[in-house]
């Protein structure tokens, strides 16, 4: 986020796209439901009704993966109309001519025609964010899980840009983060092409920075991200795995093909708190602490870092995967903590020799964070505030960069014999794969298993029952799953959660990662659904 | 919604350090505060500037977040603008105010009131709870009656949640004014006329059954204990006893802090509550997963133990850490020396904390000379 979850409430507009915050953020849902119901205006793009929604000035109802068209257009209707920052788009940006170029043809009415927005609510909307200054907006996985996610981002930053709303309070670019340490995750390194604080593994003078602090040489040698990964898995070119609290046979895109490479693993080496279904096929699983078992620190959406406490011992043998990791460091040879005996680690420590390396992160420590609170990075020097908004100097590359985007089709779309377009997503009562959640009694009890969402019309058309069974299959495979019938949904889509083990969503899903970034299309395939025969009686 | 619109300033520390003071620019007024001139701006109440000046006003309706509307009566202050006390909580200050608030007019009342509620509790009044802590601060006028109690409950809701004790309720209508300012969900009000006022639910169904999202923030608002996780119910009266732990929750990328309640013999989490409102960024707010779902931390199907397959009868079989370890780690190089480090894959967690994915990405690289490390989210 380059502004602040406190921030979000003293908002005069939040332009919520790709996020059913209600259900996945439901704290900073909060923040946006005070502001809206202050007097804020809340614009909420997204393919379903989600609970938001329901609180919107304007919802944005496109078609799933048409995106770069609605959002085109919005810029579209804010350059013709004269509404962009003029001053903002001279001074602190490049690229504005091949922007204006690109969506000089989008039309709202084009647009409507591809995403399905009236053209009137385009214009609306359009006006709306570009005439409001304290104007955020806020996405999340509907965004960037498509083939065409980095362009769907692009789009959002060219009107940031655009309108100036950057470096200014209640504004700005906002991804929210699924996981409490996605961004913590990143920061901190586990990247192929960044080391540690942002720091490129091509660059040979951050290599020698980190070989020298480490008594070890940072291999050249480009890594591969996730995605490529599993597809080097699936082709034989990995052979070994060291996975760290994922249950990738249950959270990648297109499993049945995981699962069948897993055998021609000759290494496969799980960290996890439960015995998952990648754990059941490891040659060795070790079994971790849960956070509330362990010290150390998340960093939050906002880039704020905050300590975890350990309250209660874990189960057991179990420990803390930082125990884990130093020991295996320690057996490769390598201190996991320069200059200190291995045994005598702590989490501390750890976070020192990372901040050590890192000028975002050099001003905070365990002691400082006792002492303060949470601190969001960039935090330089110890008696650095931190930074609650990004760029509020200007552009922190020197001026933000406008980039042009063409409009792409998702990959699987629609056809006669997968006629209904799926997406994936997921609800408020379970987390990811529901290995914690499905644990909670009382939250089965709300909600126990898979369900699929479908428009009445096609269920009428299909022959389905609202809370009858029915199959669900794409090109990958088929999954069991209830029927509910709800407006939530258009008319030709369907939309299943991942949580759900025994009918796993990622069995259907396709796998084909953005081109960038190789995040998984989660959001946009191709299936069809049948009714299955009602069990009998008794 | 009441008629006038005192909302307190916004009180998340962290974005508005100068949340407290008033806002610059506006024109001050002077009144008297317990006998000293004190500065404040148009629009604030007489809550406001006595909690900046570090004047203890006993409240039990009010919260930071949600308009306030004067209910409880806990507030009253002595006001030169009117000859009845007035709410400090919603009363507008005013040029040329004299104000006391603690005057023996003002004790003699908080005394009554407490007595009142004292009265209207068939039970001890729950330990820590603020209604507990101002009949300690203030005592208890004696010699009132217990009330006969008619305010229902919802005996058949089976949420495994949120329990609702009636007779512990003073209907302050925190909860209800929380459903409906914060989480803006309105699954419960206040219904029912006389002594039969009580928190409802639409037809008293249970919770499962309305718009509830079960993120407890009733129960975390609630300042008597009427509302109760269900879980720390049978612990209620003791809870204030045991230590609490703060920390960050593990689910989604918001970064709640929250507090643990554990009983450290029995290695359990009892509760989990929010830090007090303004104090962090969750602002006193939890979600249903962050507050209720904690279950996992002490489940049955934990793993316990490490375990390492036997390669004569293919099975997972639990052994010690050092032969884990030294598998791991010679299964690991056996793939670097076959194949090179880059047939080896290194996924770290998003769920993990940055020390432990620090040490991961050095794994990847210092030990086994590969970058081939990402964390599970990239996906």
């Amino acid at each position: 986020m380059t502004n602040s979850i406190g921030e979000i409430r003293d908002a005069d507009l939040v332009f919520v796209i790709g996020s059913n915050t209600t259900e996945a953020h439901p704290i900073i849902a909060m923040e946006m439901k005070r502001a809206a119901l202050r007097g804020a205006k809340l614009i909420v793009a997204d393919p379903r009704a989600t609970w938001l929604a329901g609180f919107a000035d304007i919802h944005l109802r496109l078609w799933p993966g048409t995106d770069v068209a609605l959002l085109s257009a919005m810029a579209h209707v804010i350059l013709d109309e004269g509404l962009h920052d003029r001053a903002f788009v001279e001074q602190q940006t490049e690229g504005f001519e091949q922007v204006r170029d690109a969506v000089a043809e989008w039309t709202p009415e084009r647009a409507e025609a591809i995403c399905g927005v009236p053209a009137a609510d385009i214009r609306a909307a359009a006006r709306a964010y570009a005439t409001t200054r304290r104007a955020g907006i806020y996405y999340t996985l509907g965004i960037t899980e498509h083939t065409h996610g980095t362009d769907n981002v692009y789009c959002l930053s060219n009107l940031v840009l655009l309108t100036g709303h950057l470096g200014v309070r209640s504004a700005g670019l906002n991804p929210l983060r699924g996981q409490n340490n996605v961004q913590g995750a990143n920061d901190a390194g586990a990247s192929p092409i960044f080391l540690p604080g942002y720091q490129r593994v091509a660059d040979p003078s951050v290599r020698a920075k980190f070989s020298a602090a480490w008594g070890a040489e940072v291999p050249e040698t480009p890594g591969k991200n996730l995605n490529e990964m599993m597809h080097d898995l699936r082709h034989g070119a990995i052979r070994g795995m060291f996975v760290m609290g994922e249950d990738i046979l249950v959270s990648e895109p297109d499993v049945a093909g995981l699962d069948a490479a897993l055998p021609g693993l000759e290494a496969l080496v799980v960290v996890d708190l439960f015995l998952t279904e990648t754990a059941k096929r490891a040659d060795v699983v070790l079994p971790a602490a849960a956070f509330a078992e362990k010290d150390g620190t998340f960093t939050n959406s906002e880039r704020r870092v905050q300590r975890v406490r350990a309250a209660v011992p874990p189960p057991g043998d179990a420990r803390p995967d930082w125990q884990i990791v130093s020991a295996l460091l320690q057996r490769a040879g390598v201190d996991p903590v320069a200059g200190k005996a291995a045994d005598a680690v702590v989490p501390s420590d750890i976070y020192a020799e990372l901040a050590g390396l890192c000028d975002k992160f050099a001003g905070i420590d365990h002691a400082r964070i006792e002492a303060e609170g949470g601190l969001q990075w960039p935090c330089p020097l110890p008696n650095h505030p931190g930074t609650p908004t990004l760029h509020e100097g200007g552009p922190m590359r020197g001026k933000g960069l406008l980039v042009p985007v063409q409009y792409r089709g998702s990959i699987e779309t629609p056809d006669a014999d997968y006629p209904l377009l799926m997406s994936t997503g997921r609800t408020l009562y379970h987390y990811n794969v529901a290995t914690q959640t499905r644990r909670e009694p009382g939250i089965v009890a709300r909600q126990s298993a898979c369900f699929v969402e479908v428009h009445a019309e096609d269920a009428d058309a299909l022959g389905l029952r609202d809370g009858g069974r029915c199959e669900v299959a794409t090109r990958r495979g088929s999954i069991e799953a209830a029927v509910r019938v709800t407006p939530r949904v258009q008319k030709g889509m369907i939309w299943l959660p991942m949580h759900f083990a025994e009918a796993r969503a990622n069995l259907l899903t396709i796998d084909a990662g953005d081109i960038v970034t190789g995040t998984a299309e989660y959001k946009v395939c191709a299936a069809r659904v049948r009714p299955l025969p009602e069990p009998a009686a008794g | 919604m009441p008629d006038d619109d005192h909302r307190p300033p916004s009180a998340a520390p962290a974005a508005s350090p100068d949340a407290a003071l008033p806002a610059a620019g506006a024109t001050a007024l002077q009144l008297v505060v317990d006998g000293e001139v004190v500065q404040a701006q148009p629009g604030e109440t007489l809550l406001d500037v006595a909690r900046r000046r570090g004047v203890i006003v006993p409240t039990l309706c009010h919260d930071d977040r949600l308009h306030p509307t004067g209910a409880c009566r806990m507030c009253l202050v002595e006001s030169s603008d009117s000859r009845r006390l007035v709410p400090a909580c919603r009363h507008p200050v005013a040029e040329g105010l004299q104000v006391q608030t603690d005057s023996e007019r003002v004790q003699r009342h908080r005394r009554a009131l407490l007595a009142l509620y004292q009265a209207d509790q068939p039970e001890a009044v729950v330990p820590g709870s603020e209604l507990d802590r101002w009949m300690r601060r203030y005592g208890v006028a004696a010699g009132v009656p217990a009330l006969e109690n008619q305010r229902q409950g919802r005996p058949d809701d089976d949420n495994a949640f949120i329990r609702f004790q009636p007779e512990r309720c003073i209907l302050c209508a925190r909860c209800t004014r929380y459903c409906d300012e914060v989480e803006a969900v309105a699954a419960i009000g206040i219904g029912h006329r006389g002594p039969q006022t009580t928190v409802v639910t639409a037809e008293m169904r249970g919770l499962l059954d309305t718009s509830c999202e079960l993120c407890g923030g009733c129960v975390d608002t609630c300042p008597t204990g009427a509302l109760v996780e269900n879980k720390a119910l049978p612990r209620q009266m003791e809870l204030a006893d045991l230590p609490t732990v703060r920390t960050t929750c593990g689910y989604c990328g918001v970064g709640c802090q929250m507090d643990l309640t554990v009983d450290r013999e029995k290695g359990e989490i009892v509760r989990v509550a929010s830090p007090p409102p303004g104090t962090t960024t969750n602002d006193g707010n939890l979600c249903v997963k962050g507050r209720f779902a904690t279950g996992y931390v002490g489940h049955r199907d934990r793993l316990t133990t490490p375990l390492v397959r036997d390669h004569a009868t293919g099975e997972l079989v639990p052994t010690d850490w050092e032969t884990a370890l030294d598998r791991a780690t010679a299964s690991l190089r056996g793939v670097a020396a076959r194949h090179g480090a880059h047939a080896l894959g290194f996924i770290s967690s998003s769920r993990a904390t940055n020390e432990e994915n620090y040490l991961v990405q050095k794994l990847a690289r210092a030990a086994f000379g590969t970058n081939n490390c990402h964390q599970c989210a990239a996906t």
